[in-house]
């Protein structure tokens, strides 16, 4: 069995040793993201299988574990990881041709480090681990998105720094309650003992927790920095962050509520935060103008949905969860791909320049137009399934209350099919005013959008291939025993 | 109105403050885990120093996570700050050449500098003997370093290899993890002889990976200085 | 005169960690807000070095004869004390250089003049 914590150690690795590879040549940078996440890529896809019959613990320095950092990599992880590093991957091979800001070798490492951060995130079964990645994640994106030094995106990244740094703090301020309380830093130890707290020093550190993550996830009162630093960065870091980095705060958020503190009180505050975020998000997402906002306010809405599926609790409700989480991935990540690149050759944010582009730029404008269909969720693309899951999860739970949200829910899919719709119309039916030597894209920045339009294609019509995958993740989210017991070896 | 509404914020914190902090007794005995590292530590690592043993042992991953951030931080530091070179030839053709510190500075500086360098390598030397490491003494050396700054603004260091330092020791540390998992299966693993304790060669891995995180730690901050220096003008 | 004594370096903790977030909060030139970045940091760093230490006890390195298990303090702490302030001087330096770069642009560090974005 290929041992997991290569999953973190190779593109670790490869993005120390980038430098020294400058010396033989400076072309051989750019290539190396694409060969560090070819073989995570590789390893998830061996792992899968093997994880999906028994779930692995790996320990990190050779000791039992509450007593050393150990990797669980269980369904979740395995996923997650999955999505991961295949989104990184894509959007790796467009930036080969994209990024020619220079230093081009830093953006590489600092691409390549926020990856590995996002895996760790992911893996580790340690809670002040979880936070060293966290960070890892945060301090790479912060300098992304200041990458290209200009005015918005230094005061995008500076907005983006503040918060994000108070939110770590907070994570922190509740790792340390908690480990005054416990003694212990390990999950699955934290979560076997947590019975035997103050059931108020619980909340206490779980609302410090859940505001960390909180922020990173961009959910309703916590999201100010999300539509500055998303629309800002460079196009391809704007993918990642959307497209990755808000979900592992998600990620954060639900494993703090499920696994450790197994919170069920706060499930329908929180399914209630989600729709709040999903509402504000479309609502401010109709009125823009410059089309990376637009598709930055639509995150916002997409991970109150995300937020609000986990929030319903059931099994079902979870599994679509976690489903619009891959749809939401692959068509904002081939959104942001398409539209920035329809920027660079356009040379304006605003919708109205984006006009008549249809037929300089067919295969960009299809990719994006695919995109936004999978996000409004129309069969046969994979958004469907997701959001027609979550409809049905949270019908299924026989609460009036969620009959209400649900209502709330489908108005505010309206209003994204409302813009999605007004956007694509303008690529297709206008004509564009100085669009004539607009040519085709090619090349590396083709591939990655032709192969997340087929994959979002293929799930559409096929589900099948992941739902088991899905449906194992959803289980390790509710059975929290199960984790423990894999952890601490079943006692 | 700002003002009044972080007030409000502040104040419901501080009551979650107290009260958390309430069931927290403050200097009784609660530890747990950590009762592992203090009895068994010396025999599992080598190293006298239980907290070296638990930063680069127990937690070794941790540490590597921590060696990656402020990586991150020099490498940010860099992208953010970068500046074309003809831009830079131009601005250092324009400045004051008559700036110069005091004789005393210089003096001092000189006869400072390479103390310094030497205490700093004791400290990461000796980190799992006495109270320090890696990260200490990388710090020691970056202040000799800025010292030299002050005394000489027109010095710079190599910026090519101490960079290449940087990802060299940076590899050191992986590579030694991963030799960890050929050895022994698993990351990050002890697997060199633990020697006797309380000897300078003791304590398997831990004082390598700790003389490659000095390194590391010592350019990267001098690293962060300079370019502070040199591209903020 | 002990309740005191218990109290002394939460209430130094906390209030550290409170003055920062009042000043994020509050201040409106960007140095300040980075400098209160610092402060909750350094209030959280006390805070676990608080957390690990048990009284009448020393320092967990047995370098020197007559130290036993029994009498040191909790090491993991100042493990994590460690990571945490390694974490907050990257978080300042990387700060400290987008201050520079919005200072470049804006040539003001004052939040409420830089009008590109909406704060």
């Amino acid at each position: 069995m290929v041992n997991p914590s290569l999953l973190i150690a190779v593109p670790l690795a490869f993005a120390f040793s980038i430098p020294l590879f400058g010396l033989v040549s400076k072309k051989i940078g750019k290539y190396i993201p694409v060969v560090a996440l070819l073989i995570n890529v590789g390893i998830s896809f061996i792992l899968i299988p093997q994880i999906l019959k028994k779930p692995a613990v790996v320990s990190i320095g050779g000791w039992s574990p509450p007593f050393c950092i150990n990797l669980v990599v269980g369904p979740l992880g395995v996923f997650l990881v999955t999505l991961i590093s295949s989104i990184g991957l894509l959007v790796a091979i467009y930036a080969i041709s994209y990024i020619k800001e220079e230093p081009t070798e830093k953006y590489h490492m600092l691409f390549l480090l926020l990856i590995t951060g996002a895996t760790g995130i992911v893996l580790t079964g340690d809670i002040f681990n979880l936070f060293v990645f966290f960070e890892i994640l945060c301090i790479s994106s912060y300098a992304l998105v200041a990458y290209n030094k200009d005015k918005e995106g230094t005061e995008a990244a500076m907005k983006y720094l503040i918060q994000g740094s108070v939110g770590s703090s907070f994570v922190l301020i509740g790792i340390a309650l908690l480990y005054g309380m416990f003694g212990t830093l390990n999950m699955a130890d934290i979560a076997s003992r947590v019975t035997s707290a103050d059931p108020t020093f619980l909340f206490i550190s779980l609302a410090f927790l859940i505001t960390g993550f909180g922020i990173e996830a961009a959910v309703f009162p916590l999201n100010a920095w999300l539509p500055d630093a998303h629309s800002s960065a460079p196009s391809s870091i704007s993918a990642i962050l959307s497209g990755i980095a808000i979900k592992t705060g998600v990620y954060g958020v639900a494993r703090m509520i499920y696994t450790i503190f197994n919170a069920d009180g706060i499930l329908t505050f929180i399914a209630f935060l989600g729709l709040l975020t999903l509402l504000i998000g479309e609502m401010s997402a109709f009125r823009q103008n410059d089309i990376k906002r637009l598709l930055a306010y639509s995150s916002i809405g997409q991970i109150g949905l995300i937020v609000f599926a986990l929030g319903i609790a059931t099994s079902l409700g979870v599994f679509a969860g976690l489903f619009q989480i891959v749809s939401h991935a692959l068509a904002k990540a081939l959104l942001f791909l398409a539209a920035g690149y329809m920027i660079y050759r356009v040379g304006s944010k605003s919708i109205d320049s984006l006009s008549g582009l249809g037929r300089k730029m067919p295969l960009t404008s299809f990719a994006f137009t695919i995109g936004s269909f999978s996000l409004i969720g129309l069969p046969p693309f994979a958004g469907f399934i997701s959001k027609f899951s979550i409809v049905y999860a949270a019908i299924q739970v026989k609460k009036p209350i969620f009959l209400v949200f649900v209502v709330i829910a489908l108005i505010a899919t309206v209003i994204e099919a409302g813009y999605f719709f007004k956007v694509v119309q303008n690529l297709y039916f206008k004509e564009g005013k100085n669009v004539d030597n607009v040519t085709e894209t090619s090349g590396y920045i083709i591939v990655p959008m032709i192969i997340l339009v087929i994959s979002i294609i293929v799930i559409g019509i096929h589900p099948q291939f992941i739902t088991g995958l899905l449906k194992g993740a959803a289980g390790e989210l509710l059975g929290r025993t199960g984790y423990i017991g894999w952890v601490l070896g079943g006692s | 109105m700002r003002r009044i509404v972080s007030i409000i914020i502040l104040i419901i914190i501080a009551v979650g403050f107290i009260f958390a902090f309430s069931k927290i007794p403050f200097g009784k005995d609660k530890i747990n885990v950590a009762n592992y590292y203090i009895k068994k530590g010396i025999k599992q690592t080598g190293a006298v120093n239980i907290v070296t043993s638990v930063v680069l042992n127990y937690r070794g991953f941790d540490t590597l996570g921590e060696v990656t951030v402020l990586f991150i931080a020099a490498v940010g530091l860099g992208a953010v700050l970068f500046v074309e070179r003809k831009i830079q030839k131009n601005m250092d053709d324009k400045e004051d050449k008559t700036k110069r510190a005091s004789l005393i500075l210089r003096t001092g500086s000189r006869l400072l500098f390479p103390l310094i360098l030497l205490f700093g390598a004791y400290i990461f030397v000796h980190g799992h003997l006495t109270p320090g490491g890696g990260f200490q003494g990388g710090a020691i050396i970056a202040s000799g370093f800025l010292l030299m700054y002050l005394a000489f603004p027109k010095q710079r260091i190599n910026k090519k290899t101490s960079g290449l330092a940087e990802s060299l020791s940076g590899l050191i540390f992986v590579g030694i993890g991963l030799l960890g998992l050929v050895f022994s299966g698993y990351f990050l693993t002890n697997f060199l002889p633990k020697g006797i304790p309380n000897t300078l060669f003791s304590a398997g891995i831990i004082p390598i990976i700790y003389i490659a995180i000095g390194f590391k730690v010592g350019f990267e901050l001098t690293g962060i200085i300079d370019d502070l220096l040199e591209r903020s003008r | 005169m002990s309740g005191i004594y218990n109290w002394m370096y939460y209430i130094a903790s906390g209030g550290l960690i409170l003055i920062g977030l009042y000043i994020v909060l509050v201040k409106t030139n960007l140095i300040k807000i980075v400098i209160g970045l610092n402060f909750i940091d350094t209030g959280i760093n006390i805070l676990l070095i608080c957390i690990g230490y048990v009284r009448g006890r020393t320092a967990p390195i047995f370098s020197r004869p007559g130290i036993s298990p029994a009498n040191v303090v909790d090491p993991v702490p100042q493990a994590l004390v460690l990571t945490a302030i390694v974490i907050g001087v990257a978080v300042l330096a990387l700060a400290l250089s987008i201050v520079i770069k919005v200072y470049q642009h804006n040539k003001t560090l004052n939040v409420t003049k830089i009008k590109g974005l909406k704060w």
